[in-house]
């Protein structure tokens, strides 16, 4: 990357979309409404595992304002989902989860929904239920799907019953490795299930048009899959499906798949008119797609003098009755077990399990806090029992530049050490035990950049102005902020001269969409080429008008330059109009693919992680040793973002996912009993206030991507990974107290303290 | 959620529709626990009469004793001067009842008619001796809070009477009030366990000769700790005899386990807080509160 | 179910509306008088995205019912700025990068406001517990509590 002066991206320059957020002018999808539209609502099994003996909707559809009620005898009968097709949009025949859609309701008055809902009569009789993972996995347990061998699946998944895929990394001889290590260290852990959080609950308005196209406003992540997925259900083609993203209020994940736009667009379907439905905080915390809980076992042989030579990880996820993003998350996992490190002998096995729960999805990091729980929690144990310095194990097995990855990804870019310095420095890691009950936790971690193709359409405009259009949705990450500071800086105008249009399946090119920490990445590369493909034109057009030759013209403040001439884009740009159809360009991109040796992997959706992030995280802390509460002091992240294409918006997603990560640590939870969720409401699911939060410090490290745009890497999910285990570090460290469940409550501290004695 | 709305404007009319609607109506104060109730369809009533026009219902009369109207808000409460002192147990525990918002429209009548075990203010209030006054249609009628908090949900008032004033006296001598809050997060809590303390000491600030301590989320309604009082009367105040008071607490309440706590870490705050919450009364009357 | 009239004054603008008294201030805003900028989620006064001032007072609009605003002046998101002049709090949140997916911002701005108007140059520790009640999944508080920290600096510096 040649260095040269920076004048938009790299900089701290305030987010286009901000003042309509600050008004209050911004719609959200939770706010987009229609005249006539009728308010929908969905109807849920209260059983965990039930056949469904009868299912009575006359009464229901005979109530006044009710306009339609619709259940699986009313839609197609499809089997839909990811790699693995095994969801229906209403149960059919059976019900799998508490909560599961039976019916769906549309009428004149939220009320009149309500009654409706009330009038519908389902009888069901109750099957034996697995409910935890135990339960599922144990010889003769029950099927969470009998037809399991003839859902349509992705060749590579490794299904069994109640398993919907194993993943599997094996690499050298781990037998061997183990019969090497000096010290054998065995731990089981166990995470619970926990819910994005979004302030925005799902929502999504439909309507069909004369011509048999549906448009479906959404706060979906991904409109182009939406599309897609509602062409499989409704049996449509995806050219009569159109959906747009107005704006979305936090997603983290959990907004990536249909959540209630298929409702909507049945509903509407059926009755003519507009529909919308939108999720309460009960079906959020019941039936969304929140992050899978797990049980992990880890069995780490090393040396002496502390290098890791054996590592048998196994991490079973609780994904509900549906896989969802379980397969996938398997396979992750595996990557997130092995760690950082430098291991020469490893057998990782991600497991997704299918219960009669809700099925899970994906959450900032699939997989990440729960596997890096485990592994960075029993790096600690290590050290303390090799007396040695959490900071020096680590230090003697992390990777380093060229080395390679667990599945023989060649890594490049790695700023691990730099991180793990740092953020020891800044925590004070010298002096790791303060004061009485007062100690610091560290913890480290590698993510990826996932890949999946972006493409927009840039158009520079008469006045000098340029207009964005990408398939991209801005969740609140900035991203598009990000991809839009690259254009400016390629074109050399200014952010303020962007406007952005987004999220448009009829109008917007195709996107893989806002996940995996890709956006601005993909996005701001797409960009990239699209000023590549308009620079020739563009100089051609100056040539011809300045008299010059095409390969003396530059870009520079908003002008082309040659040989002491110049003429503006915005005078090249009308010119254009006038004799040409416009200064116009497409740009795609596609990471390339990241080459690993397909031998060590089994059952593996994602064998390797893309222009690796790595982090470390440091807490100081102290407990309460008598109600065990725990008071934050200090918290530090060093994260190797490649290059801070803007850092104060890098900051906010640090300083967010940290709070995140510390919610799963401290306090919360989704709980379960007899198959229901008994804390279904914002009351009992703990998420952290204003209180509850520290105080970041971000440091951010620069070791540039050889892929991304300026060298960027992926952000968004990295600050979510390690709070758990920093801070079960930092507890151990003030209490001598290993907790090895999530959350780390009070209770769980003070009852272990009192029980230890 | 259906109902017919009334707005009375004075007492007399507040109490004729109290008496007209009886079982029937419900009266709205801030609507911080009504309004949910409602919405969830725990209580569906066909009248609701909005208190927020009455005259005279929020003020906080201080002459010796204290008087509070029942439309008091735990934002009043929270700001007001007089509690600063011997009744600063009344301040700690309003200013952690939800975030500003419920603080600003929830009032201390509302929270006491809604008898939750785990309220904040209430236990302070018991500590207090507080007693409440109910207006209905046979007239006017004064009990002990203890006596009025019967069940979980459940206070003495009958259908279509209205609470118009909870009243206490001010601690005389050297006295102090506290209140500690145990939850699973920093704010917008309902109390895991929360603890008041009164206590008074002779005039040597060494022994104790009157001690109140009451406890939340630990009974079926908010509960004196008696055994743990009587402990501590006429006993020099060690930290060993705070922790056996803490102790005869744990042992007397009836915690249940919950999706917030079980009840042996429940018994285990109460241990621990009731010792400190006395500390803390220890501690300011030193310090010479007023 | 009968509807009743209800003159509501809101942003200084007088509405009257025609609603079941059982319907409260936040759905009024958002559906009757397309006022979207105060959001909708828990609708339990949990989370704080419905905030708006009641005669100066920041409460939950979810349980405040339409009925009970008769009379009384209601201030939401899109009253703040003056004459498309942002305000100081609005404008602080878009300096100090507070703002990410903004759906909690309208309700944020608004705690801030009545807080910062009663006392301006206040630290960190009251902002934070002034804004215990307004839930954020994005920011981590961090920038949010900047801003307005910043924000009572210039308010009391007499923006």
């Amino acid at each position: 990357m040649a260095t040269r002066e920076l004048h938009v991206v790299g900089k701290s320059l305030p987010r286009f979309d901000a003042p309509g957020k600050v008004t209050g002018t911004a719609v959200y999808a939770a706010d987009f409404a229609l005249p006539g539209m009728l308010v929908g609502k969905v109807y849920r099994s209260t059983q965990a595992h039930a056949r469904i003996v009868r299912l009575d909707v006359g009464r229901a559809r005979a109530l006044p304002g009710v306009r339609a009620v619709i259940s699986a005898a009313d839609v197609p009968e499809v089997r839909y989902g990811g790699g693995l097709k095994d969801e229906t949009v209403f149960a059919a025949g059976k019900v799998r989860y508490v909560g599961q859609p039976v019916a769906a309701v549309a009428a004149t008055t939220s009320e009149a929904a309500e009654a409706a809902l009330a009038a519908i009569e389902a009888v069901y009789e109750p099957l034996p239920a697995v409910l935890d993972l135990e339960a599922a996995l144990a010889p003769g347990a029950p099927l969470v799907h009998e037809e399991w061998q003839s859902y349509t699946a992705i060749p590579i998944l490794h299904r069994d019953g109640n398993v919907c895929n194993r993943a599997r990394i094996v690499v050298g001889d781990i037998e061997r490795g183990f019969e090497e290590a000096h010290r054998i260290f065995e731990h089981r852990f166990r995470t619970s299930m926990v819910h994005q959080g979004y302030t925005e609950p799902r929502a999504a308005v439909a309507q069909w048009d004369s011509s048999g196209t549906v448009t479906v406003w959404s706060n979906t992540q991904l409109p182009f899959e939406v599309q897609n997925t509602l062409a499989e259900i409704l049996q449509t083609p995806p050219s009569k499906i159109r959906v747009v993203v107005p704006g979305i209020g936090g997603g983290f994940g959990g907004k990536l798949r249909v959540g209630v736009e298929h409702f909507a667009a049945f509903l509407a379907r059926k009755t003519g008119r507009a529909v919308k439905v939108i999720t309460t905080s009960e079906e959020e915390l019941t039936a969304a797609y929140p992050r899978q809980g797990t049980v992990v076992e880890l069995k780490t042989g090393v040396t002496n003098d502390g290098r890791i030579v054996a590592k048998e990880g196994r991490i079973w996820f609780d994904t509900g009755a549906f896989a969802g993003s379980g397969p996938g998350v398997a396979s992750v996992a595996t990557l997130v077990l092995a760690g950082p490190y430098k291991i020469p002998n490893l057998r990782l096995e991600g497991f997704a399990v299918y219960t009669n729960k809700t099925n899970c999805g994906s959450f900032r990091a699939p997989s990440g806090p729960q596997a890096n729980f485990a592994v960075e929690s029993q790096m600690d144990i290590i050290a303390d029992a090799l007396g040695l310095d959490p900071l020096e194990l680590r230090l003697r097995n992390i990777v380093r530049e060229g080395d390679e990855g667990p599945t023989g990804q060649v890594l490049n870019a790695v700023g691990l050490e730099e991180c793990l310095r740092k953020a020891a420095a800044a925590i004070g890691w010298s002096d790791r035990r303060p004061g009485k009950w007062r100690g610091k936790g560290l913890a480290c971690g590698w993510w990826t950049t996932t890949g999946g193709s972006s493409g927009v359409y840039v158009k520079i405009n008469p006045d000098g102005t340029v207009a964005l259009n990408t398939g991209a949705a801005e969740i609140g990450t900035a991203a598009l902020t990000g991809a839009a500071q690259v254009l400016a800086e390629e074109l050399t105008v200014d952010l303020a001269d962007i406007s952005v249009v987004s999220a448009d399946t009829f109008s917007t090119p195709f996107d893989f969409g806002a996940q995996g920490s890709r956006t601005a990445f993909a996005v701001g590369n797409a960009c990239r080429a699209a000023v590549a493909d308009l620079k020739p034109r563009i100089f051609l057009l100056a040539a011809a008008q300045l008299g010059v030759e095409a390969e003396a013209c530059a870009l520079a403040d908003k002008h082309v330059v040659a040989d002491g001439k110049r003429i503006s884009l915005a005078d090249l740009a009308r010119l254009s109009q006038q004799t040409g159809g416009g200064l116009i360009a497409q740009g795609t991109f596609i990471a390339p693919p990241t080459a690993y040796d397909a031998k060590r992997v089994e059952g593996h959706v994602y064998p390797a992680f893309h222009s690796p992030s790595f982090h470390a995280h440091a807490v100081d802390l102290s407990v309460d040793a008598e109600t065990g509460e725990v008071t934050l002091h200090k918290y530090v992240v060093a994260q190797d973002v490649g290059f801070a294409m803007n850092p104060t918006y890098i900051e906010g997603q640090i300083e967010g996912g940290v709070a995140q990560g510390l919610g799963q640590a401290l306090s919360e939870e989704i709980v379960y009993e007899g198959g229901r969720v008994v804390n279904a409401n914002l009351t009992d699911y703990k998420m952290p206030t204003t209180l509850d939060m520290p105080r970041v410090d971000t440091i951010l490290v620069q070791h540039p991507s050889l892929v991304g745009p300026y060298g960027a890497k992926g952000v968004g999910e990295p600050p979510n990974i390690e709070p758990p285990a920093a801070v079960a570090n930092g507890v151990a460290s003030a209490t001598g107290l290993r907790v090895t469940v999530l959350p780390i409550t009070a209770e769980r501290i003070a009852l272990g303290l009192r029980d230890a004695g | 959620m259906s109902f017919q709305y009334h707005e009375p404007v004075s007492l007399a009319e507040a109490v004729d529709l109290g008496a007209r609607f009886g079982a029937d109506g419900r009266f709205l104060a801030g609507g911080t626990d009504l309004i949910i109730q409602m919405r969830r369809g725990k209580v569906a009533p066909r009248h609701v009469l909005s208190l927020h026009r009455m005259p005279d219902l929020d003020a906080i009369e201080v002459n010796g004793s204290v008087r509070l109207g029942a439309l008091v808000t735990h934002r009043a409460i929270e700001r007001c001067e007089s509690f600063q002192g011997r009744l600063r147990g009344l301040v700690e525990g309003a200013e952690v009842v939800g975030g500003h918002q419920i603080r600003n429209v929830g009032t201390v009548g509302g929270n006491i008619v809604n008898a939750s075990p785990a309220a904040d203010v209430v236990p302070v209030l018991l500590a207090l001796d507080a007693a409440v006054t109910c207006v209905g249609a046979g007239g006017e009628r004064t009990m002990a809070l203890e006596e009025f908090l019967v069940d979980p949900g459940r206070t003495a008032r009958r259908p279509g009477e209205l609470l118009t004033a909870v009243r206490f006296a001010v601690p005389e001598g050297p006295a102090a009030t506290a209140f500690l809050k145990a939850g699973r997060r920093r704010a917008m809590e309902i109390s895991v366990v929360c603890v008041a303390a009164r206590l008074t000491l002779d005039a040597t600030g060494e022994r104790c000769v009157d001690a109140r301590i009451a406890l939340g989320a630990v009974a079926p309604t908010t509960w004196r700790a008696r055994e743990a009082e009587r402990l501590l009367e006429g006993r020099a105040l060690t930290p060993e005899t705070l922790r056996e008071a803490g102790r005869a607490a744990a042992a007397g309440c009836r915690p249940i386990g919950d999706v917030r706590a079980s009840a042996r870490y429940r018994r285990l705050l109460v241990e621990t807080l009731v010792p400190r919450a006395l500390a803390r009364c220890v501690e300011r009357i030193r310090e010479g509160a007023r | 179910m009968s509807k009743v009239a209800v003159e509501l004054c809101i942003n200084g603008e007088r509405h009257e509306v025609l609603t079941e008294p059982h319907r409260t201030l936040l759905e009024v805003l958002r559906v009757d008088l397309g006022l979207t900028g105060t959001k909708e989620n828990c609708l339990e006064a949990e989370c704080g995205v419905c905030t708006v001032l009641l005669d100066g007072r920041a409460v939950n609009s979810c349980i405040v019912l339409a009925v009970q605003c008769r009379g009384r002046e209601v201030l939401t998101i899109e009253g703040v700025a003056r004459d498309g002049v942002l305000h100081p709090i609005q404008q602080a949140f878009i300096d100090h990068g507070a703002v990410q997916c903004g759906y909690c911002i309208p309700g944020m701005i608004l705690s801030a406001k009545a807080f910062l108007e009663e006392c301006p140059g206040a630290a960190e520790a009251d902002v934070r517990e002034v804004l215990a009640g307004n839930l954020c999944r994005c920011t981590g508080y961090q920038k949010i509590a900047d801003a307005v920290v910043a924000a009572g600096r210039a308010v009391a510096a007499g923006g």
